[in-house]
């Protein structure tokens, strides 16, 4: 998994710019040319009684769409190869973004803007759904890498996960002296920070009930309270937990951003798999009742 | 005296291997805590600084009890107090250490400290969203193999298995909504696509619109289908030629599109003749509202026009009896089906065009002329009849020819009924009581005369002469038998001036009583069946046009002789229909429609009117749809 996750990293940086104008924008050009066809072909038809996918043209859109979808659904194997081959990923992925975009004008067309309650619609649904997520990947693909490394600064990300343990090493030491009530608050901190968290928390970098925040406001409270000696050891703990909490929101804010920069994934993904189901039911379906 | 206890403090390294620190304690008493001065120190926040106490309580036995009332671990369960067997080796917990207590090597109480492995340090791959969430192929796979299952398994297989629950899985297929004449069905997908990846077949169609049922079959279905919430009572549907006629005689698909199509269609078992080639469904509601913009029928989509067929039907059906028709403006004159003879063991009827001035043997003599005279004979009789029996005039065309109720057409002829008034059968009275001669059979005559007069034959009686209508009941006549005057009367009656040869055509050498023979008759019932003239329709009759008189049509007034057609050619028809408002107020469309149908040959296309009574009532004059046939 880490290993994975750096490899990408390193390309992304790499080719982020130059998957969209690669070898002179050919496969945007491409993409233009199919669509601008597409919709000549569409309205000097004479489509009766209306254009849907049972016409000529619309059997044809279908099927060079159904095609297409194929062809950019298997973007997932060729990544995985490992053999580059005669022709690159980046030229896949140029191709991947900008035919992708084209199947917006050729199942629409294929479609005769005929859209209901039905299976059929679904499959065009999910379409868009898996297209949206491809444009908003492309979006975190060439913004967020930046923000990515303006946010970490010259730490890496081992290093912030390291700098965390060991305030959490000198919070437990300092703590060593503390009876049990305020023991058990320190603890809290230690035990219950849960740095990362769940999908919507990285995604919205949540953490208002942070533990170590939780833990921070009691020691404080006990601080005011407490006597002079006491207080001092309490203040020492104080201080750790808020270098702790900076050190957790700069390692949040970097979750953050890879959630931003990954959740459309993880759309576009099973978005494509429900596509190539929904889209095998509309084919199978318009055969079998015919 | 008590044993020792002996600690051994052990901690790991983080390069593998361990220290090993020893302490003897001889009190025989152990303080353990989180506190810098304990005996068993346990730096963990967990553990209270001064947490419990360990005490040795008898050979090779350990006391450990709690001071703070926290309690701690032994063999996995919370305990306030425990007693420990260093023979047995057991163990208790605090925090993150474990305290193993055993016999030691010098016959002392061996106790070890460990601290527990932590959990590893979190790995960089933490800030990868794959951290957070189950795996996107799970995910992935999780979802197209439910939309597989729901959506095309279960409606393949589960269709005819739900139904009964009123489930019908395989409705989310439907491109679109029916007609509104075939809403009633929605639900019922399998009604019309009867096989899996078999093109919607006649058979689904005809199961309503087949025609040829008898009168209470169709009533019957047609409450059955109202029962399920059909709209409509179906349209039966006969094709106005066989079917491999009607392929024969189209033209190839004029356009690339559609010549591929009827490719792809022959090779995908796709066939462009069927009812639902031209008549199609789920084509969508025209607006934006299902219900109210659902189209009322399935949406035609004329595959040919009615001229691109019949513009050069023969060449492409040489054996068709029909001329070239491109459209309207080049329609041939009428061919009325002509009686050429009423004679022989049938009529002879043959189609001849108007222009060929067609005659019509019927084997009647007749003159329209003389009985639409307003000052002749015939006129002067009908007022002598008087109103009371319908008359009372100069005869119109109802006089004789009666339009039948709601049909658009004429009762046949009855001579009975429609000229008898006039041309009254009687020739004598009896007792008060006129007697008739019966009609159409020359040997009842003759019985009836002889029944009247006594049998016999041969001649007596004078030939009165007498005018249709004059009649002069004879005196009484002599009962006395008089085979004479039977067959005198017979021969009186087929002879000029007698009740029968005014009309019929008669010669004495035929195999009738004394060698007469009458001429056969045949009138016809229709000239034009091929085409449908409705008298009702309101143009027809001129309704707000100055209404029409059927003499403006039809010569009758100056035809002298039953052989006259008084049919008018189709410029008469043209001069309305084809024209423009601007030419004429009656103006009327040039469609063959108008007059033709495709699938209800001899009427006008439908408009929807009068459905009922033609489902029930009109019989099907074309082949059946799907049939081929000559
Ligand atoms: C081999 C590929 C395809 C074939 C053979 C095919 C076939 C058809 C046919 C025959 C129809 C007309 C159904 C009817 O109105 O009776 C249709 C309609 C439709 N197709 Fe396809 N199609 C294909 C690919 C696609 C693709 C790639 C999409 C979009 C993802 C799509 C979405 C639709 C939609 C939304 C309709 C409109 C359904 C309606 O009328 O309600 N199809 N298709
Ligand atoms: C219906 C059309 C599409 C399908 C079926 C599809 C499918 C896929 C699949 C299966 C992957 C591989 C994901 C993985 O395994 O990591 C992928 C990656 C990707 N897709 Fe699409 N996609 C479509 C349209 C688009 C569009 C329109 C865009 C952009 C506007 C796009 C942008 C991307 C990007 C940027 C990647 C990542 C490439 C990389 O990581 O090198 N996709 N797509």
């Amino acid at each position: 998994m880490a290993r994975s996750a750096t490899v990408s990293q390193r390309r992304r940086s790499s080719t982020h710019e130059s998957f969209l104008r690669h070898k002179g924008f050919l496969f945007l050009k491409v993409a233009v040319f199919v669509c601008v066809a597409a919709v000549a072909a569409y309205f000097f038809q004479h489509a009766r009684p209306r254009p849907g996918g049972g016409t000529p043209l619309g059997y044809f859109l279908g099927t060079v769409g159904a095609g297409l979808i194929v062809w950019l659904a298997l973007l997932g194997v060729r990544k995985r190869a490992v053999s580059s081959g005669h022709y690159s990923l980046k030229a896949w992925v140029s191709a991947h973004v900008y035919l992708g975009l084209s199947l917006i004008v050729i199942a629409t067309l294929h479609t005769g803007f005929q859209f209901g309650w039905n299976v059929h619609t679904l499959a065009y649904g999910l379409m868009l759904l898996v297209i949206a997520s491809g444009a908003i990947g492309v979006w975190a693909y060439v913004a967020l890498p930046a923000r990515l490394s303006e946010n970490r600064g010259e730490t890496t990300r081992k290093q912030m996960l390291a700098q965390i343990q060991s305030l959490d090493e000198l919070i437990h030491e300092a703590a060593q002296g503390f009876p049990r009530d305020t023991a058990a608050i320190v603890r809290i901190s230690l035990e219950q920070t849960d740095i990362g968290g769940g999908f919507w928390r990285r995604l919205f970098e949540d953490y208002r009930d942070c533990a170590n925040l939780r833990a921070l406001r009691e020691i404080e409270a006990a601080q005011r309270t407490a006597g002079a000696h006491e207080a001092k050891a309490l203040g020492e703990v104080a201080v750790l937990m808020r270098r702790k909490g900076d050190a957790l929101g700069l390692a949040r804010r970097q979750m953050h951003i890879t959630a931003l920069l990954e959740a459309w994934l993880f759309v576009h993904v099973p978005a494509t798999f429900a596509l190539l189901a929904a889209l095998t039911v509309h084919i199978v379906s318009v055969f079998a009742y015919w | 005296m008590t044993q020792a206890i002996t600690l051994r403090l052990i901690t790991r390294q983080a390069g593998g291997g361990e220290i090993v620190r020893t302490r003897r304690i001889d009190s025989g008493e152990a303080m353990i805590g989180r506190a810098q001065g304990c005996d068993i120190y346990l730096p963990d926040l967990s553990v209270d600084p001064q947490h419990a106490l360990m005490r040795v309580a008898g050979r090779n036995r350990v006391t450990i009890e709690s001071l703070t009332g926290v309690a701690f671990q032994v063999d996995g369960k919370q305990t306030l107090r425990a007693d420990l067997d260093a023979g047995r080796g057991q163990m208790a917990s605090f925090g993150a250490f474990d305290l193993s207590v055993s016999e030691g090597a010098e016959d002392d109480i061996a106790v070890a400290v460990t601290r527990r492995e932590e959990e590893h340090a979190p790995s960089p791959s933490l800030f990868s969203l794959k951290a957070s969430l189950f795996g996107r192929r799970r995910m992935a796979w999780a979802l197209g193999l439910t939309i597989l299952a729901l959506c095309l398994i279960v409606p393949l297989a589960g269709a005819s298995l739900f139904r009964h629950l009123h489930i019908h899985p395989d409705q989310q297929w439907s491109t679109g909504p029916l007609s509104k004449a075939h809403a009633f069905l929605e639900k019922d997908c399998q009604s019309c696509h009867q096989a899996k990846f078999v093109a919607v077949r006649d058979q689904a169609c005809l199961a309503c619109h087949q025609a040829g049922r008898t009168p209470a079959q169709t009533l019957a279905l047609n409450a059955d289908l109202g029962r399920r919430g059909s709209p409509f009572i179906p349209r039966l549907i006969s094709d106005h030629a066989g079917h491999d006629r009607l392929l024969k005689a189209m033209p190839p698909p004029p356009t690339l599109g559609g010549k591929v199509k009827g490719l792809f269609g022959k090779a995908f078992n796709h066939p462009n003749d069927r009812c639902a080639s031209c008549h199609l469904e789920h084509t969508g509601p025209k607006g934006p509202v299902i219900e109210a913009d659902r189209p009322i029928k399935p949406t035609l989509v004329v595959a040919t026009t009615c001229g691109g067929c019949h513009g050069q039907l023969k060449s492409r059906l040489p054996s068709t009896g029909l001329i070239d028709t491109p459209d309207w403006k080049r329609h041939p004159d009428f061919r009325p089906l002509v009686t050429v003879s009423a004679e022989g063991p049938a009529p002879r009827i043959e189609r001849i065009a108007l222009t060929a001035d067609p005659q019509e043997h019927s084997g009647l003599v007749f003159s329209h002329r003389q009985h639409l005279d307003p000052t002749g004979g015939v006129a002067r009789m009908g007022v002598g009849l008087g109103a009371a029996r319908g008359y009372g005039g100069a005869l119109t065309c109802i006089s004789c020819h009666r339009p039948t109720p709601g049909a658009g057409g004429f009762k046949p002829i009855e001579m009975e009924r429609d000229c008898a008034a006039c041309h009254a059968l009687g020739f004598a009275s009896a007792g008060g009581e006129i007697k008739l001669l019966p009609h159409g059979d020359a040997g009842k005559v003759m019985a009836t005369l002889q029944a009247f007069y006594g049998g016999g034959s041969g001649a007596g009686a004078e030939p009165q002469r007498r005018l249709p209508g004059d009649f002069r009941p004879q005196s009484a006549a002599p009962r006395a038998a008089n085979p004479a005057m039977a067959s005198g009367a017979f021969r009186q009656a087929f002879s000029p001036g007698g009740t029968c040869y005014g009309c019929h055509r008669i010669s004495w050498d035929g195999d009738g009583p004394m060698g007469v023979k009458v001429a056969k008759v045949h009138l016809a019932s229709r000239f034009l069946p091929r085409g449908a003239f409705d008298h009702s329709v309101p143009a027809h009759k001129g309704d707000g046009l100055g209404a029409f008189n059927c003499v403006d049509c039809h010569k009758a007034k100056t035809s002298e002789h039953a052989e006259d057609l008084l049919l008018p050619g189709v410029a008469k028809c043209a001069t309305c229909h084809g024209k423009t408002e601007h030419q004429t107020p009656a103006a009327a469309s040039g469609q063959c429609a108008d007059c033709h149908s495709y699938h209800k040959p001899g009427k006008a296309t439908p408009t929807g009117q009068s459905r009922t009574f033609e489902a029930i009532f009109a019989p099907a004059d074309g082949p059946a749809r799907g049939i081929p046939g000559g």
